[in-house]
């Protein structure tokens, strides 16, 4: 399922889009250096993490979409880097258990 | 040895929000070189954890990378605090960052260890009160 098809059928707000692929799997995780080694291309990105520091994480492991959980917004510097870089960032009120139930559900992974 | 492309960017020490621009820089470049993904992305871990420690530790730096058609290697150099123990830090989990770095989703101690791990050859030159330079070398 791509990002785009993911934001409507979750009902997940969209803050930011890019480039419209397809969500493979997902990763959750708070700590840059351990996504940046340990999640796979064309994945969600669930985090409660919201500074712009996320953007780049996102671009070096090439995640189809950041979701910010648990009513996490992107702060501006966030947003502005990531609408520069053409990054999805979506956000649920969700926790990030709950999220990545949803993820794995109606992506199939 | 054969040509190099040369890239040299200022690591600013007092901006996060910079933090990522020069190994963003040099996926782009290795991406249009048609490096492969897999290459390319080792390069941009293994650089964007010695820039963020440049930030985090150094006041920022110098990132030097020079890319050959087999390999790059990037020079990380800093005039910070130096490293008193350098296996110490070397070790998984262990960090100096404060709560307020963490608070940003840095300080899980795998900044070395990531750069180690992504690089074929790693070397530290350090002395505190001086600084410190990190080679690293990945070979496509």
């Amino acid at each position: 399922m791509t990002v785009s098809e993911f934001s409507k059928e979750s009902g997940y707000a969209v803050f930011t889009k890019g480039e419209d692929r397809a969500i493979e799997t997902g990763y959750c995780g708070d700590f840059l250096s351990n996504i940046i080694s340990r999640a796979t291309d064309a994945c969600a990105w669930l985090t409660v993490m919201n500074n712009v520091n996320v953007a780049a994480v996102a671009t070096l492991i090439d995640c189809a979409c950041i979701i910010l959980c648990e009513g996490v917004e992107p702060d501006e510097a966030l947003y502005k880097r990531a609408e520069s870089l053409g990054i999805w960032v979506l956000g649920t009120n969700d926790n990030v258990f709950e999220a990545a139930k949803t993820v794995a559900r109606l992506c199939g992974v | 040895m054969g040509e190099c492309i040369r890239l040299e960017y200022d690591v600013d020490g007092e901006n996060f929000a910079s933090a990522g621009h020069a190994s963003e820089s040099v996926k782009r470049t290795l991406k249009q070189m048609g490096v492969s993904p897999a290459s390319v992305r080792r390069v941009a871990i293994a650089m964007y954890e010695g820039e963020i420690n440049m930030v985090i530790h150094a006041h920022g730096g110098r990132a030097i990378a020079e890319i050959y058609p087999d390999r790059i290697d990037i020079y990380l150099r800093d005039t910070g605090p130096g490293i008193a123990d350098v296996d110490l830090a070397m070790r998984a989990g262990y960090s100096t960052a404060t709560e307020n770095i963490r608070s940003l989703g840095f300080g899980a101690g795998m900044g070395l260890p990531n750069m180690k791990k992504y690089s074929d050859e790693m070397k530290i030159d350090t002395a505190v009160g001086v600084g410190t330079t990190v080679f690293l070398r990945i070979r496509f």
